[in-house]
């Protein structure tokens, strides 16, 4: 056998071994979507986007029965949707952390939007630190890759050659490029959403915008925008904890604050109940007050 | 001052500590490539519209598009650069086949493979003419077989969906495996990054039927 033969078979393998984990999502009004089997509970992760409504779902597996699926929660800001079907002996896949993975290694994207499944090849393209979604959510490690996410592809699985799943890919979480949520950061949400159903997010009441700070705080800062409190509301923790319409916060517990995203992003699950230290600028002075953190509803 | 082009080595001289099975792999794709550059032939109409035709028959027997074939006796230009007028023995539209027949023997044909047992996540390969520009290759996977692709125009038939890139001037030419075999007939593309071909099990089906 050739090695391209060998080679080409391997791939063609891992499509027909994870493929057996493969299903399709029935949850927006345009076309289906894909999703994974995470357990023999019959759990699925999918991608929260493709799943517009929170009743009605349905999943077709691959043995092409379509059962109904409930919703346990989603999280939209890292893009992760839990279901749950009864239906029973799905095909656990391989799920896989990200160790020995590296940019230019070969991968897979699969998707189930109709009867059979799909397959693309690319590359990885990059592989970074933790970052924060637009939305606010913290991913483990930034995963790019150049396949081509067509159309029901979301919610499918980045796989590696040996049939391994190193997350499911989403082409909303950044425009235009193709980005792959980590089986690492996943597990902890689909934990998290079986246990409670939702994701707890921090909340503090504020309105706010960015603005440009005088020379003298850019400089002692070292950053270029604060966010200024355009609205308060009544008996929030905001209120509650002495903030006021025209302070301009600068950092949360250490972390520069420049933008609304980094407010969102800070004000993570673990943080409700627990005091955050705020650094905001009054009256042209710094100061520093902490606030006890709400649970967003 | 220039540089002679002789000090430079050729990069098979040069180590740079490619592993062999990886070197093999290069050498696979360029043999199947190799192999079914010699049944890749062209197809022209008049001045216009240079389109791509396989040899299915060492007798002078051409496969292409319907879509390719404009004049009632296109043109065949063979890869070894001889050049025939064609007679259209059968056309069908709605297949979007077309197979041709000129004056020649002893042509090099493409060995037919199983389209009914491609899967998706399979290594292929699509030879043409795109944009005009001769013995083009791209390379890709299996999408997935049939008609269920989204957007795919005709889905009530039988499709091979191919994820590289065929452009216009592909139309006609080999869809080939990794061991050279004809696995379809190129045809048409589907947004940017999707390409359409004919399965051989469905061009073999409308010879079949043709010649009764």
């Amino acid at each position: 056998m050739t090695v391209l033969n060998e080679l080409s078979n391997a791939m063609a393998n891992a499509v027909e071994t994870v493929g057996a984990s493969l299903v399709r999502v029935e949850g927006r009004k345009r076309m289906s979507a894909t999703g994974v089997v995470w357990n023999s509970d019959g759990v699925i992760v999918t991608a929260s986007h493709v799943v517009t409504r929170d009743e009605e779902l349905h999943i077709g597996l691959p043995n092409g029965e379509t059962v109904t699926a409930s919703l346990v929660g989603r999280d939209p800001t890292t893009d992760v949707a839990v279901l749950r079907t009864d239906a029973k002996n799905l095909s656990v896949p391989h799920w896989a952390g990200g160790d020995g993975l590296k940019v230019g290694h070969l991968v897979l994207a699969l998707g189930r939007p109709g009867q059979n499944v799909l397959a693309t090849l690319g590359v990885v393209s990059s592989i970074a630190e933790e970052w924060h979604t637009p939305a606010g959510g913290k991913i483990d490690y930034y995963l790019q890759t150049d396949v081509t996410m067509y159309p029901g592809f979301s919610g499918g699985p980045l796989v590696g050659v040996g049939g391994e799943i190193y997350g499911i890919n989403s082409s909303t979480l950044l425009r235009g490029v193709s980005v792959t949520i980590p089986t690492t950061t996943i597990a902890p949400i689909v934990e998290t959403l079986l246990k409670h159903g939702k994701l707890r997010r921090g909340y503090l009441g504020v309105g706010s915008q960015p603005v440009r700070l005088p020379a003298a705080l850019e400089q002692q800062l070292g950053q270029e925008t604060g966010l200024l409190l355009v609205a308060v509301e009544p008996n929030s923790p905001a209120e509650k904890g002495g903030l006021m319409l025209g302070d301009v916060i600068v950092a949360l517990d250490g972390h520069p604050v420049r933008v609304p995203d980094e407010l969102l992003a800070g004000l993570t699950g673990e943080k409700v109940g627990k005091d955050a230290k705020l650094k905001l600028v009054r009256g042209g002075q710094l100061l520093e007050l902490n606030v006890t953190v709400g649970e967003r509803q | 001052m220039g540089i002679a082009a002789a000090e430079f080595e050729s990069v098979a001289e040069v180590e740079i500590g490619v592993p062999d099975r990886l070197r093999q792999l290069n050498d696979d794709i360029s043999g199947a490539i190799d192999r079914a550059y010699q049944a890749l032939v062209q197809i022209t109409n008049g001045e216009r519209s240079i389109g791509a035709g396989t040899i299915w028959h060492p007798a002078g027997l051409i496969l292409t598009n319907a879509h390719v074939v404009r004049d009632e006796t296109p043109n065949v230009t063979l890869n070894d650069g001889r050049s025939f007028p064609a007679q259209v023995l059968y056309y069908n539209a709605e297949l979007d086949l077309a197979a041709l027949n000129i004056e020649a023997t002893d042509l090099p044909t493409i060995e037919p493979g199983d389209s009914k047992e491609l899967k998706p996540g399979e290594w292929v390969m699509a030879l043409g003419h795109p944009w005009g520009i001769r013995n083009a290759v791209s390379g890709g996977i299996v999408i997935g077989m049939g008609a269920e692709m989204p957007d795919i125009p005709f889905s009530s038939r039988e499709w091979v969906v191919v994820s590289l890139h065929m452009r216009p001037g592909h139309s006609g030419g080999p869809l080939i495996d990794t061991a050279g075999r004809l696995v379809g007939i190129n045809t048409m593309i589907s947004g940017p990054d999707v390409g359409v071909a004919i399965p051989v099990h469905v061009v073999k089906k409308f010879l079949k039927d043709s010649m009764a």
